[in-house]
């Protein structure tokens, strides 16, 4: 998947550096509908259409990247990878592909060749990259002075508001003496490199009548952070036989096995290995943290004032903190085609998906308290098991024929789809432990369970048509029906429609030799979905408390969203126009396409004022419009016989526009609050606005534009929260340069993003406790405070009072505003530079080794450098994680890495 | 050939499009949930109401107080308006508390349960007084309906103060009346059901708990207008009075936590998160030391390392040995020569005793007897109800013992002899005079209020007692003290019309200082 970024204009692919295993996040033309609905495109294997369910962090309680169903595929597998933009996808493959759909093939062998082998092998190692650049000055402390004591260098060690670095023996948290000097690498000091060894061995044949291909791949991975571990294995088989010569059958099943240990936490101020390191002061060596980790009672040393928040991965690690998921996903497709005529054809397909997972993790309980026990004198700590199931099939019928009337063809089919979902799963946890540190549910005198079950299904009726004249002009009709059963009975079902066109204006131009070929196409396709309505939505439902408050039950309404009964499917409308053309001898391609999406009716929650008695409710209200521009240019400069030079470039240009929210005050606050500590910032919806607006408070302004300050030289904020831009970059891109020489080729490739927004709490946090460059100002040679440049409210004369620098950062935070921690997430990098040499024709010549048919070896460096960004102390990619709720907030995600990577391919 | 195919086709197309939507009601219907269940659940799920913070309401009265300002703490210890501590009670009453009131009243309509139906009354007007007293103008008549009244109910308009008091006035009293002693039995009831803390086995013993509930929330009530108008107040102190008020620790209304699957919430931060940020504060510990109160050693209490009070096997709690932290002062200054410096991770002061008042399994009260008998004191001084001096004398010190008694619930608390309490009703400071006697009345309330921030926070506001002097960190207050709390930041966003009329309609600022309508300059 990695492999498409920045190759196909308008697809938006951010790999989060979440650890081993982690999940991606892919978006086609831009985010078609508000945080919340599933965003991504759709994944076709083989014809079953699997949601790419990225399982990423949110932030709402999930602080642990699990991976998305991306990672059941193979790349050694995969045939052949299409990516279908605009709702056209959607014409086809119904609702699910209203975001546009990724369609993979795997391979399944090549009719009449011998049995051939092939192996492939991968290594990567991945280097955190470091772009931290924290004041190396100032150490520990508070107001100007260093620790004193042990006991009093414990609840500071989160502030570098400390004396000058002078290397003198001080306290630090555990009582001993270590020299006041700056440690600046601590976090890279903890992380590894981290690993990625990949094998496949697969073996292929095919006959007369038909061909096969069977593979298995071991993948062990290391992450950068300690003990997290991913091992995956996938069998792979492929089958296409010739039943008669009416009848086919293609057989494709996938077998794989995820295994995913300790994948890290990351992106709320909470858990984490980034979280702590970063926000401690300098002056503390890591060895002393990994050392002095464990207190004399087993609880965690205190190293700051945060105990709650600022947790000491080394503890956790000695204690053996554990997060182990083991899933297992079954993929498997089955279709038989029978000609009726020559013309004329039926053909059956039945896909069978069934994913099995199981979660283990183990809490220890002294985890972030110097308390080992509750008050009922049993012990702290959690263990927590759950087990869930999934089976999703999916069976259609297909009658098509096409036939041409002298310059007329005409291609038609008619079907039908019925997907149906079952999903259910068990949760236990025990916490209290009788007795100390022993994970079981037994051990627990605090025990809970529960139960999930749902169901859902889609029944859908469709017909394509393609009318074409003479290979110059095609005409396509699609129209489709589904019918949603997590819809109201009264109105649950969508029909809808598409039309596009295309002229192949090169046919009239055959004698203008500099154009082989010109394509013109324009479309108009709707697409109807039930994408945010989940089963069961609709019902008021209670949850009785699990545990008796002094020995009675009580209940209460079960979460704080209103339900609402009445939900319609919502529908996405779009144009688009394109024009293609080869020239110069196929030399040059030009790609350009022009689209306008309009979503209406999204279902939304709809924030509520609280005081309602609820927070949200789901209604058809939301409307938003993506539209865009996307230009694909590729030249080959030079092809001689033995070298040659293509280059293309593509770019995408993303507008978006929020139409209507659906409530009286036009915006939707996405709060971030619910996530834990976070304290500053909203991303809002607001109509008249692009998408995920970012919103604080700003500087108080007079009617001059000079900033307001109180008597004291503090600031004051706005009234009013205030937009800083939108967090969608505006545009994206990249280019790719392939060298070829005879059978060595060099291929460097840059991409970019431009014109997005982000709040970061890195930066926040990093001021508040003087850790940050932008913390000196005020504590520099001969200062004695921020004298921040503004007027007096009160008398409008210029300030003149130094601000203790503590206190004054922390007024950002406390006033909520953003101005000194929003920064452009715009970036430019050399993503990515390989080397391969095919030695197929040395093996050839030699004796030896002739029976080696194939043979190719690969070098390349990801992430090799990152030419341009705004955001200090960190890449902006490591900002985001795969799901939209976070977008434009930045909060503790791992560092991105650099990665090597080394791979053969051989083929017996 | 090709006839019989076509035929198979149309009817395959019928077949599919005749079923294509069949068993969709039953496949959405989910068989595991809980649809239908007694409203009374939803009332013991709901009695457990907001009561008030450590960091919000007993840092304005001036009980407690975390000197440090370093960003997430900083809120009325240095009065300053954050969003963090004004939604306490908001966001503890109306999407847990109102919306279930609210739910199980309306799945009452119609039947015959009237017991259930008043406490549901009663509790409701509980919950809302406290949040008129905390914000001025709230939302309440079209409050908590989101679900049963549809769109028109999810951005609510805010009703004047002055006119929701008159309405939990009517509520109460109506609520009261239809009290029925042969009525229905709420063995749910987390108070006087069967697993109450003060339990009663039918519906006569239950409803004369309720009785005495609901009158004394209606003498709290009247209090409330002392200052605004003398007369409407002693209009409904006499009627509470003479419906009939709690008359023993037996009558209050509390829960108690068993600390495994239930922990007292907002101790937990005292106790687990940074323990060294919280202290007694100065005017607390002072009062308690020049009275030698004998409930002192119940609530402070010095640790040998503040940022870890549960570790110490024998806190320090006589009181000549305790120190509060003063008010306004910042904690680096705590180290000044001025100051008693340092001392483990924290400062060398008096914190909460966190084995008592501050313990996790310490039990919770939303109206006690001790409170009772010390509005009915001031009553009886201002001659609202009969008995003139003597009367008052004599529900002042009742009054002060059954607070000390109370003290019995608490984990780790020891008994004190009725000598004792004797010698202490008649210690200088304590002893009752008629000149001194809304200070004396009103100081001990403000004891007995311990854990009961709204109420502290309330009756300081009413009376004016303890004399307490405003925190002079800043001048963010104007000199005074905090009046109300703001409304959530949030308003302003999702409910921006409402929220704007509202703020027009406390006099055009959602400021600290704009006073409640019953508290009068």
């Amino acid at each position: 998947m990695e492999s498409l970024e920045g190759r196909v204009a308008g697809l938006n692919i951010t790999p989060p550096a979440a650890g081993a295993g982690s999940s991606m996040q892919i978006r086609l033309r831009g985010q078609a509908a508000f945080a919340g609905a599933n965003n991504a495109p759709l994944i076709v294997i083989n014809g079953l259409p699997i949601d790419q369910g990225a399982r990423g962090v949110n932030g709402l309680g999930t602080p642990r990247d699990l991976g998305d169903n991306l990672s059941n595929v193979n790349p050694d597998d995969i045939e052949s990878m299409t990516v279908l933009k605009g709702a056209t996808a959607a014409a086809i493959y119904g609702a699910r592909a209203a975001n546009g759909a990724i369609i993979i093939t795997t391979k399944s062998g090549r009719k009449n060749q011998g049995i051939g082998v092939e192996y492939s092998s991968n290594y990567s190692t991945q280097h955190a990259l470091n772009f931290f650049d924290f004041q190396t000055e100032y150490g520990q402390g508070t107001g100007g002075k260093r620790p004193t004591s042990g006991a009093n260098a414990a609840t500071t060690g989160h502030f570098a508001w400390g004396e000058r670095l002078d290397g003198a023996p001080t306290p630090i948290f555990d009582g001993t003496l270590q020299p006041y000097s700056a440690n600046p690498d601590n976090l890279f000091g903890f992380l590894q490199t981290g690993t990625d060894f990949t094998n496949t061995i697969a073996m292929s044949g095919g006959g007369a009548n038909g061909s096969f291909r069977a593979s298995f791949s071991n993948t062990d991975a290391e992450g950068i952070t300690p003990n997290n571990e991913y091992n995956r294995k996938i069998a792979n088989v492929g089958i296409n036989h010739n039943i008669s010569k009416k009848l086919k059958l293609q057989l494709n099943i996938n077998y794989t096995n995820e295994q995913q240990v300790n994948p890290p936490q990351i992106g709320t101020q909470g858990p984490g290995a980034v979280n702590f390191f970063t926000r401690l002061a300098t002056s503390i060596p890591l060895s002393a943290l990994k050392n002095s980790a464990v207190a004399a009672n087993g609880t965690e040393t205190l190293t700051s004032g945060f105990q709650g928040t600022l947790l000491n991965p080394y503890y956790a690690l000695a204690v053996g903190q554990r997060y182990e998921t083991e899933r297992n996903r079954f993929l498997s497709t089955a279709t038989l085609r029978y000609d009726l005529t020559d013309w004329l054809y039926v053909q059956g397909r039945y896909n069978y998906d069934f994913a099995l997972s199981f979660t283990e993790s183990h809490d220890p309980g002294g985890i972030g308290t110097s308390v080992p026990t509750n008050a009922d004198g049993t012990f702290k700590g959690a263990y927590n098991l759950s087990e869930s199931k999934g089976t999703d099939v999916n069976a259609d019928f297909l009658v098509g024929g096409g036939k041409e009337f002298g310059k007329f063809s005409v291609d038609a089919n008619v079907g039908g789809n019925t997907w149906r979902v079952k999903n259910n799963g068990f949760n236990q946890g025990s916490s209290n432990f009788i007795v100390r540190d022993l994970y079981s549910i037994g051990n627990g005198s605090v025990r809970s369970q529960s139960y999930g079950f749902s169901q859902y299904r889609v029944n859908s009726l469709y017909g394509w048509a393609e009318l074409g004249y003479n290979n110059l002009l095609y005409l396509n009709f699609t129209g489709r029906q589904d019918w949603f059963s997590v819809l109201n009975p009264e109105d649950n079902s969508e029909l809808y429609q598409s039309v596009s066109g295309s002229f192949i204006f090169s046919e009239l131009m055959k004698n203008q030799k500099w154009l082989s070929y010109g394509k013109l196409r324009a479309s108009w396709a709707e697409v109807g979905s039930s994408n945010g309505v989940n089963p069961y939505d609709g019902l008021l439902t209670y949850g009785i408390s699990q545990n008796q408050f002094q020995g009675q039950t009580t209940a209460s309404i079960s979460g704080n969203s209103a339900p609402n009964r009445f939900l319609r499917p919502f529908s996405v409308e779009e144009k688009e126009i394109g024009l293609e053309m080869r020239m110069f001898g196929n030399r040059v391609t030009i790609d350009i396409s022009a689209f306008d999406k309009i979503t209406t009716d999204q279902v939304l929650d709809v924030q509520l004022s609280n005081s309602s008695g609820y927070n949200t409710s789901k209604e058809n209200l939301g409307s938003l419009k993506n539209s865009g521009l996307e230009f694909l240019l590729e030249v080959k400069p030079i092809q001689t016989q033995n070298f040659s030079w293509t280059s293309s470039w593509n770019h995408a240009f993303l507008a978006t526009k929020v139409l209507s929210v659906g409530a009286p005050s036009e915006i939707i606050v996405l709060n971030w609050g619910a996530t834990g500590n976070e304290f500053i910032g909203q991303l809002r919806y607001v109509e008249g606005l692009p998408m995920n607006q970012v919103y604080a408070r700003t500087y108080l302004k007079n009617e001059e534009g000079q900033i307001l300050l109180t008597d004291q030289g503090r600031l004051i904020p706005s009234v009013d929260y205030v937009s800083f831009g939108s967090s969608i970059p505006k545009h994206t891109g990249g280019w790719n340069n392939t060298f070829t020489y005879k059978n060595l080729s060099l291929a460097v490739h840059f991409d970019y993003k431009l014109g997005g927004v982000v709040i970061s709490s890195t930066a926040l946090n990093a001021n508040r406790q003087g850790h940050s460059k932008q913390s000196l100002v005020g504590r520099r040679e001969g200062e004695k405070g921020v004298v921040f440049p503004g007027v007096y409210r009160s008398n409008e004369q210029p300030n003149t009072t130094a601000v203790d620098p503590a206190t004054f950062y922390a007024d950002y935070r406390n006033n909520q505003m953003g101005d000194i921690v929003t920064f452009k997430s715009d970036f430019v990098k050399l993503r990515n530079v390989s080397i391969s040499y095919n030695l197929t024709d040395l093996m050839r010549k030699s004796n030896v080794l002739g029976f080696i048919k194939g043979l190719s070896v690969t070098a390349s460096c990801r992430n090799a450098a990152l030419l341009y960004k705004d955001i200090p102390d960190l890449d902006p990619e490591a900002i985001q994680s795969s799901g939209d709720f976070r977008s434009g907030y930045e909060n503790t995600s791992l560092p991105t890495t650099r990665n090597f990577n080394f791979s053969l391919n051989a083929k017996f | 050939m090709k006839k019989f195919k076509g035929l198979l086709l149309i009817s395959a197309i019928f077949f599919l499009l005749g079923g294509c939507d069949k068993d969709f009601i039953e496949l959405n219907t989910n068989p595991y949930a809980v649809t239908d269940l007694d409203p009374a659940l939803l009332f013991a799920g709901a009695q457990r109401s907001h009561l008030g913070g450590w960091e919000t309401e007993h840092t304005i009265v001036q009980h407690f107080v975390n000197p440090f300002n370093s960003g997430a703490t900083l809120g009325p210890n240095f009065n300053a308006d954050i969003d963090n501590f004004n939604n306490g009670k908001w966001d503890g009453s109306y999407p847990n508390i109102i919306k279930n009131l609210v739910q199980a009243l309306s799945l009452l309509e119609g039947s015959d349960r009237v017991n259930l139906r008043s406490m549901l009354r009663i509790w409701k007007a509980q919950v809302y007084m406290g949040l008129v007293d905390t914000h001025a103008d709230i939302p309440y008549s079209n409050a908590g309906q989101a679900f049963l009244k549809g769109s028109e109910y999810f951005y609510p308009s805010y009703d004047d103060d002055a006119a929701i008091y008159a309405d939990l006035e009517k509520e109460l009293k109506e609520a009261i009346a239809a009290l029925n002693p042969s009525g229905d039995f709420v063995s749910a009831d987390l108070f006087y059901g069967a697993n109450g803390s003060a339990k009663t086995t039918t519906a006569t013993a239950q409803v004369d708990k309720w009785k005495k509930l609901g009158n004394s929330l209606l003498l709290r009530l009247g209090m409330r207008y002392s200052k605004l108008d003398a007369n409407k107040a002693k209009t409904i102190v006499s009627e509470a009075f003479n419906g009939g008020v709690m008359k023993s620790n037996d009558d209050n209304a509390w829960v108690k936590y068993d600390g495994t699957l239930f922990t007292n919430g907002a101790n937990g931060g005292l106790v687990n998160n940074n323990p060294y940020f919280y202290y007694a504060a100065e005017p607390l510990v002072e009062q308690l030391k020049t009275t030698a109160d004998p409930r002192g050693p119940f609530i402070v209490a010095t640790y040998a390392n503040p940022s870890n009070p549960l570790a110490d096997p024998k806190p320090v709690t006589d009181l000549a040995s305790q120190f509060g932290v003063p008010v306004g002062v910042i904690n680096t200054d705590l180290t000044k020569p001025a100051y008693r410096g340092a001392k483990g991770g924290g400062y060398n002061y008096s914190q909460m005793n966190v084995n008592v008042v501050a313990s996790l399994t310490a039990p919770d009260f939303w109206v006690t007897y001790p409170e009772v008998s010390l509005l009915l004191a001031e009553a009886a001084q201002r001659g609202w109800i009969a008995g003139g001096e003597a009367a008052a004398k004599q529900y002042y010190e009742d009054g002060i013992k059954a607070d000390i008694k109370r003290y019995a619930l608490y984990p780790k608390s020891s008994a004190i002899s009725d000598a004792d309490i004797a010698t202490f009703l008649a210690s200088p400071g304590v002893a009752y005079n008629a000149a001194d006697a809304l200070k004396l009345i009103n100081t001990q309330l403000w004891i007995a209020y311990i854990r009961n921030g709204t109420q502290a926070w309330a009756n300081f506001r009413r009376s004016g007692f303890p004399a307490l002097s405003p925190n002079k960190f800043n001048n963010l207050l104007n000199g005074g003290f905090i009046r109300r709390l703001s409304y959530p930041d949030y308003e302003l966003a999702q409910n921006r019309t409402n929220y704007q009329n509202a703020v027009k309609a406390i006099g055009g600022t959602d400021n600290l200082t704009t006073r409640v309508f019953w508290d009068k300059e």
